[in-house]
């Protein structure tokens, strides 16, 4: 089957360009930093005698060593210095992450967080969407328009922000096999049985969620794009399984070539 | 009240009197005198406090002096007073010169000798260097010698600048090594020369130059007392580099090596530590130190004086000498650590038993050389998984800092790749029970927090061992072990990585094992 044999090739693929993990042996220089704190500790003790150390002078003099060692955040475009690894992580976790309490997509901003648990989660902002109300939020901080629809936002981004036609803020996630069968089981119970079923599960995966573009489109849009980009060009944001990417998932580019 | 002991000190005694500007002045000092301490631990140089028991025939005074409060401004006219006395004492002439010049040094030297404010900047501005010199005349007594070398000694354990004059007295230092001197003589001598050694590369070129070496190795080859210690400890400041030279040169003097090995066979803790720094530069530094040592027994006396070994003092160079010497040579961990062997068991039941010390550093360094004992053949890898090592390194992957982390990370990645072949030149095959081993006991979370981490070593390793379990699980429980240990969220923080490598290692591993088809393909 198709899906087989693309498994296959994408293996060996990757196996002749991804560099996989090689035993090999491992030396320091004596003056290595890895060497330091046994350095240390030697000269500690060769001298604690002369200089009766007292316990605490010792245990400072070990801590000196471990003191300040910067950390640069490596997400491109955050300039941020932290002043070592625990607070990069407290970093890193406040502002490069944040993720829904109901379906677990991760965020970048608190910001575009809290818009996606509205517009994905929130009956009641559903239903004022329904009665005609602008609810749906540029995403773009400081514009502070709002439009009536998904799809008035994406074109108000594109014709406003020159955001490209491909950018997804809210990405269908892919269940397991498993998890379509728990799904559809459910629906089985609280839905009446209905022959379209199957399509409607593609199109959406709980009655509160938001209507979506094709796979289809997406497909052709991310075709379209070139891997010159330095930055992400289509940036996806609540991405679980699927992300946009430069780099095109082999499955999809077979499926374009003409 | 002067005590009849110090009469010749000549010391004051503090007054009650002097109040709180003197307090004030005693802890200014005392802040700055903390921060030269603390500086001066970290040092290679050693303030030598004590004399040697070597010669019966050399009365040299044991430092027994008390230690009494005193202003560091007196100290200081002290310690300038006593230069001007020895100025006195050399020129002077008549039968009592010789006396008078080493009651002259001898003060000093005292001065020189404690440890918590060495008044050296004074004793140079006074003019020490010269006089010094002066007493290192060849023909001078005994006794004149070891107090001029020995004020040299704590000169030189100083600040750089301090080290640094003694410049013009080496090469008198370096000739009273020599095999004419009286024991303790060279023994004060080679410890001055230790203090240079281990202040920049350029003394030691300097010394190496001027021919300090053969000298200082010929101590070695005695027998009793504490030459050997203190020459070892020389030479280790002396050859530690950064260039191969002097480690090579070493290694190629008649005796030594046959010296060494009957030094480490010895109880006596100090001496096993210092010959085994020796051994430490020689096979951190010169990969023809290690062909010469890997053809002794050498490495069986390590592992059995490591094995005896409970002071943290000796394990420090006993577990680096060990490691340097497996890790220069792909032929020694596969060949001369014979798994079959009691020595491989041996050596990794010490490594276990490091790994339960309580020093990080320890941990740390044990474990790299396990890293590399994985490195090697598969009975190897096997002989490490069989071990009680295992479970500590398990362990130690969830719950220990981060670099002891990284150094586990290594062991385990490396107990799970065969040796690759020399001929096909491809992917190496997995050894997949002990991938299963790692896996089912909880390893992947740990690999995934070192994927998580900002250092670049961590993560490329957390990578690559997310690969290696993708394509190795059966059954492509890979894929789900890694989604459910928050792989996939872990690795897609390498998307927008300033780093090339990395990102492009992720993106690789999500297209290919998470890509669009991931999740369709269980039937």
């Amino acid at each position: 089957m198709m899906m087989v044999d693309n498994h296959l090739q994408t293996q060996t693929q990757l196996q002749s360009e991804f560099q996989c993990w090689y035993p090999v042996l491992r030396r320091f220089g004596p003056d290595d930093p890895f060497f330091a704190s046994g350095n240390i500790e030697r000269e500690l003790l060769a001298k604690q005698i002369a200089l009766e150390l007292t316990e605490e002078e010792k245990q400072a003099l070990r801590n000196f060593e471990d003191d300040y060692r910067e950390v640069f955040c490596p997400i491109v475009g955050c300039e941020a210095t932290l002043r070592s690894l625990t607070e990069f992580e407290d970093h890193y976790n406040a502002r490069h992450t944040s993720s829904c309490s109901v379906c677990s997509r991760v965020y970048p901003t608190s910001r575009l967080l809290s818009i996606h648990v509205s517009e994905a989660h929130d009956s009641f902002f559903q239903a004022k969407a329904a009665r005609g109300y602008p609810m749906y939020e540029c995403l773009v901080e400081g514009c502070g328009e709002k439009l009536k629809s998904y799809k008035s936002r994406h074109q108000h981004l594109m014709d406003k922000h020159n955001f490209p036609s491909t950018y997804e803020f809210f990405k269908k996630t892919r269940l397991s096999k498993k998890g379509r069968v728990k799904k559809n089981q459910r629906k089985q119970k609280h839905m009446a049985v209905d022959n379209n079923e199957k399509e409607k599960e593609e199109e959406e995966s709980s009655g509160m969620e938001v209507e979506e573009e094709t796979l289809d489109g997406i497909i052709s849009g991310v075709s379209k794009l070139t891997t010159s980009d330095s930055s992400p060009s289509v940036i996806s944001f609540g991405r679980r399984h699927t992300r946009g990417l430069t780099f095109v998932p082999r499955a999809v580019q077979r499926d374009t070539k003409k | 009240m002067i005590s009849a002991d110090c009469h010749d000190y000549g010391f004051y005694v503090l007054h009650d009197g002097f109040g709180n500007a003197a307090v004030q002045r005693r802890r200014h000092h005392a802040v700055s005198v903390a921060k030269e301490r603390r500086e001066a631990m970290f040092r290679t140089k050693r303030l030598c406090t004590e004399g040697f028991s070597n010669d019966m025939d050399v009365h040299v005074a044991i430092n027994g002096d008390m230690m009494i409060e005193e202003e560091p401004s007196v100290l200081e006219a002290q310690t300038s007073s006593a230069v001007e006395e020895l100025k006195l004492a050399i020129a002077s002439k008549g039968i009592d010169t010789v006396q008078k010049k080493v009651n002259a040094l001898r003060e000093l030297r005292r001065l020189l000798s404690r440890s918590d404010f060495p008044f050296v900047e004074i004793a140079l501005k006074s003019g020490a260097i010269p006089l010094l010199s002066q007493c290192l005349s060849f023909g001078s007594q005994d006794e004149q010698l070891l107090e001029a070398a020995w004020c040299l000694t704590n000169i030189a354990a100083g600040k750089p600048e301090e080290t640094k004059s003694l410049v013009p007295t080496l090469p008198l230092l370096i000739a009273h090594l020599g095999d004419k001197s009286s024991l303790s003589v060279g023994e004060q001598c080679a410890w001055a020369l230790g203090n240079v050694g281990g202040e920049s590369e350029e003394l030691r070129d300097l010394l190496l130059s001027q021919g300090a070496l053969i000298p200082l190795a010929r101590m070695m080859l005695q027998d009793k007392g504490t030459t050997v210690i203190t020459a070892s400890w020389a030479l280790s400041n002396l050859i530690k580099g950064p260039h191969s030279e002097a480690a090579t040169e070493l290694i190629k003097i008649d005796g030594v090596v046959d010296a060494i090995l009957h030094h480490l066979k010895k109880s006596d803790v100090e001496l096993a530590t210092e010959v085994a720094w020796v051994v430490v530069y020689l096979s951190a530094l010169s990969d023809v130190a290690i062909d010469v040592l890997m053809k002794t027994e050498i490495v069986q006396v390590l592992v059995d004086r490591l094995a005896a070994s409970n002071t943290l003092q000796s394990l420090i160079p006993l577990l680096r000498s060990l490691g340097n010497l497996m890790a220069g040579d792909a032929y020694t961990t596969n060949i001369l650590l014979d798994p079959s062997h009691e020595t491989t068991d041996s050596i990794i039941r010490s490594l276990s038993k490091c790994l339960k010390s309580e020093h990080r550093f320890l941990k740390k360094e044990a474990t790299w050389v396990l890293s590399n004992i994985a490195a090697g053949s598969v009975t190897h890898k096997q002989l490490i998984c069989k071990s009680e090592a295992v479970s500590l390194l398990l362990k130690l992957l969830i719950n220990s800092p981060f670099d002891i982390k990284k150094e586990v990370a290594y062991v385990l990645g490396n107990s799970c790749v065969a040796p690759p072949k020399e001929e096909s030149g491809g992917v190496p095959s997995l050894l997949l029970d002990h991938l299963i081993l790692f896996v089912r006991n909880g390893c992947l979370s740990g690999f995934i927090d070192l994927l998580k981490s900002s250092d670049l070593e961590a993560a490329r390793l957390g990578l690559h061992f997310i690969e290696v379990v993708l394509r190795g699980m059966p059954n492509g429980e890979g894929q789900k072990l890694v989604e459910r240990a928050d792989g996939i969220d872990a690795m897609e923080r390498f998307q927008f990585h300033e780093n090339d490598e990395l990102r492009m290692m992720a993106n690789l591993l999500l297209d290919n094992y998470f890509g669009e088809t991931y999740g369709f393909d269980d039937e």
